[in-house]
């Protein structure tokens, strides 16, 4: 899962990446709403935290642009101003939902969270495919209850396949979800982690399609029949 | 023109009032002037015109007295008016001789044994060619018109010669004039107050306008004066309207800057609750409680700024079923797992007599609120009523059908500055700043039970017609 963040106050930037990155989410910042406007233009985030009082570009113009050039990706507005009329304003040009400053880093994640699933089309904040769960509350897998030790790029791969069960992933789409743009992308090193992966699940929930990329499906099910 | 009434019956020491008694008091006072001026010009023409036909008389007794063989004794023949036969007839004439032994006198036949008396004596300046005009008591104690002139015959003598009439008819020519002069004056002042009424009125109706329209303003039906205005009043309300804005410019200005404080103020306590939260040390237990107390105060002290930059601000109107339409769009991504209907049944189009941002503020508090503890689903009937006044009230129910809330509670609830006492943010339900709103618009907001026995809040507002 790669995220966008965008808020202009160095500090508070930072601690919003540091938390963000902590809980398993690859994060691209950006200090102004012309360089937020450019990456959420260019880069495919999985949600983005957007602050409303930028310099430069404000964050409802930066996102109603968005939505206007067909961006659809769900974006979580932070703001100081907290009043209903703000928040219809930032709703009615594109938000998925709002968080009011001064706020808990956890409700930022909570809300993160609901927002990816529910983008993913997912109800539950537990992700479950055959004996893997993901639960993305916890940040914990389960393979037949027992808990996996994963490093933070391996839950965010898992995690990223495990919200989009069913559906065959590129390497290329892989690489775009999971790494920030400062990391050196490599898409063989995808494949690496794949094996690592699939090594410390034990069980056989992610297929190679040959060509094409990856797919997770219950254990024994025919992957074209999916 | 409803407001005839006000016309009649202007309010002491108001202009219409003054303006009416003025031109009154002058209309009548030169109607007066008029009235008499007229009156003794008729007069004065009465009296030459009787002046005239006496002269004619004293003409024809000056002729025959001066053709006369013998002046002192003749007696005139040519006058041809039987009044001047007959006794006491009110027509008199009289010859006397001034020169002489004798001052023979000789009068007409009317006069009997009677004589006149003379208007040199009475001091009387005498006019052209030596004629003398006035009044004087005749025989029967009657007003008697009276012209005498002196003539000389020469070798002959001086003679006094006196025509008299009496004035009935005169004076009553003039009673009849000076009673139609008096009818037609009172008619045309009565004509004229009704005029300056008319006037007062129609002058001084754009100034009832102008103050119509502040009323309006003031209600919050418009925005500006509107229509036209004479001359005189038209910098007047186009002042108004500059003043109008300049008062909104200002609680925009201070409604920005409240703004921008909350801004400048909520960054830095996200970032040290932040910071805190993240380091388990005592210290930073302590900074985490007290950048918490911080939150809540600001926002509880940013909401009351915001409400008193609000209270000078007036002239606003909004309509309510756009900001429900988009509210609930909102609620529907906030709360995607409920739903949330609004219920229209009378098809109202209701305006709200306040700013658009305040009612959003009160909706979407009391439906964020509904939201929160229904189990499902929360409804929001719109109704129209009226209070005791007669004024148009909006009424907004929002039902849920979550636990509902004991009657206990209820008052509570509804307490002014609650939110400060609480503890725990969110555990209250944030209904104080919409009580307060309401009652910064004359509204109120009130707690039942809803149908589906979960909590209905019922907000009444007033609205525009």
């Amino acid at each position: 899962m790669r995220l966008l963040v965008v808020e202009d106050d160095r500090d508070l930037n930072r601690q919003l990446v540091t938390a963000l990155e902590q809980a398993g989410y690859a994060v691209d910042k950006a200090f102004d709403g012309e360089e937020g406007f450019f990456l959420g233009e260019t880069e495919p985030y999985d949600a983005v935290v957007l602050d409303l009082g930028l310099p430069g570009r404000d964050g409802i113009s930066v996102l109603s642009e968005w939505r206007k050039i067909g961006r659809k990706m769900p974006v979580l507005i932070l703001t100081a101003r907290d009043r209903w009329s703000d928040k219809v304003r930032g709703f009615d040009s594109g938000a998925d939902d709002y968080v009011a400053k001064p706020f808990h880093m956890e409700e930022i994640l909570a809300r993160l969270r609901a927002l990816v699933r529910r983008s993913a089309g997912l109800a539950s904040s537990e992700l479950a495919c055959g004996p893997v769960r993901l639960d993305t509350k916890a940040g914990r897998v389960l393979v037949e209850g027992n808990p996996i030790k994963l490093t933070s790029h391996e839950f965010r791969l898992l995690s990223y396949l495990m919200h989009h069960t069913g559906r065959v992933i590129s390497r290329t789409e892989l690489v775009e979800h999971l790494y920030d743009q400062d990391f050196d992308r490599d898409s063989n090193t995808i494949e690496v982690f794949v094996g690592r992966l699939r090594k410390k699940l034990g069980v056989d929930v992610i297929q190679t399609i040959r060509g094409l990329g990856y797919l997770v499906v219950e254990p024994g099910s025919n992957p074209s029949g999916s | 023109m409803i407001r005839w009434p006000k016309l009649w019956a202007p309010h002491r020491g108001s202009i219409a009032f003054r303006l009416f008694v003025s031109s009154t008091f002058w209309s009548l006072v030169i109607l007066l002037g008029a009235g008499i001026a007229l009156s003794a010009l008729y007069r004065h023409t009465a009296e030459a015109d009787f002046d005239n036909r006496l002269d004619v008389y004293m003409h024809a007794l000056i002729a025959d007295v001066a053709t006369a063989d013998d002046p002192a004794t003749v007696m005139p023949t040519h006058l041809g008016e039987p009044l001047f036969e007959i006794s006491l007839s009110g027509w008199y004439w009289q010859i006397t001789r001034l020169d002489g032994a004798d001052k023979a006198i000789r009068t007409s036949r009317s006069l009997f044994t009677s004589h006149l008396p003379r208007l040199a004596d009475e001091g009387l300046p005498s006019g052209e060619g030596g004629a003398r005009q006035g009044y004087v008591i005749g025989p029967d104690a009657r007003v008697l018109r009276q012209v005498e002139r002196v003539i000389d015959v020469g070798a002959e003598g001086n003679y006094l010669v006196q025509v008299a009439a009496t004035t009935g008819d005169m004076e009553a020519n003039i009673d009849k004039f000076q009673l139609a002069l008096a009818a037609t004056f009172l008619a045309l002042a009565l004509a004229l107050i009704g005029t300056s009424a008319l006037q007062v009125h129609y002058g001084l109706e754009p100034l009832r306008r102008l103050q119509e329209g502040v009323g309006d303003i003031r209600r919050g039906g418009r925005e500006h004066i509107e229509g036209t205005f004479p001359a005189d009043i038209a910098p007047l309300a186009a002042e108004l309207n500059l003043l109008i804005d300049a008062n909104r410019a200002i609680v925009e200005r201070a409604r920005t800057q409240v703004g921008n404080l909350a801004h400048a103020l909520k960054t830095p306590l996200s970032i040290i609750a932040n910071e805190s939260d993240a380091d388990p040390a005592q210290f930073s237990a302590k900074v985490r409680e007290q950048a918490h107390l911080m939150r809540d105060q600001v926002s509880f002290y940013l909401d009351r700024a915001r409400m008193a930059a609000r209270a000078g601000a007036f002239g606003r109107s909004t309509d309510v079923l756009p900001v429900l339409e988009s509210l609930l769009r909102t609620f529907g991504k906030i709360y995607p797992e409920r739903s949330v209907h609004l219920a229209n049944p009378s098809g109202l189009a209701p305006k709200f007599a306040g700013e658009q941002q305040d009612l959003e503020e009160m909706f979407g508090n009391l439906i964020d609120n509904a939201c929160k503890w229904a189990a499902g689903t929360v409804v929001i009937t719109l109704s129209e009523s009226r209070d005791a006044a007669a004024r148009n009230l909006i009424r907004v129910d929002i039902d849920d059908d979550g636990p509902g809330l004991p009657e206990a509670l209820r008052t509570a609830a509804l307490a002014r500055g609650r939110r400060l006492d609480e503890t725990k943010p969110g555990s209250g339900l944030g209904l104080s700043i919409v009580v307060e709103l309401a009652e910064l618009y004359h509204g109120t907001l009130s707690l039942a039970t809803s149908p589906q026995k979960g909590l209905r809040a019922s907000l009444s507002l007033p609205g525009i017609e």
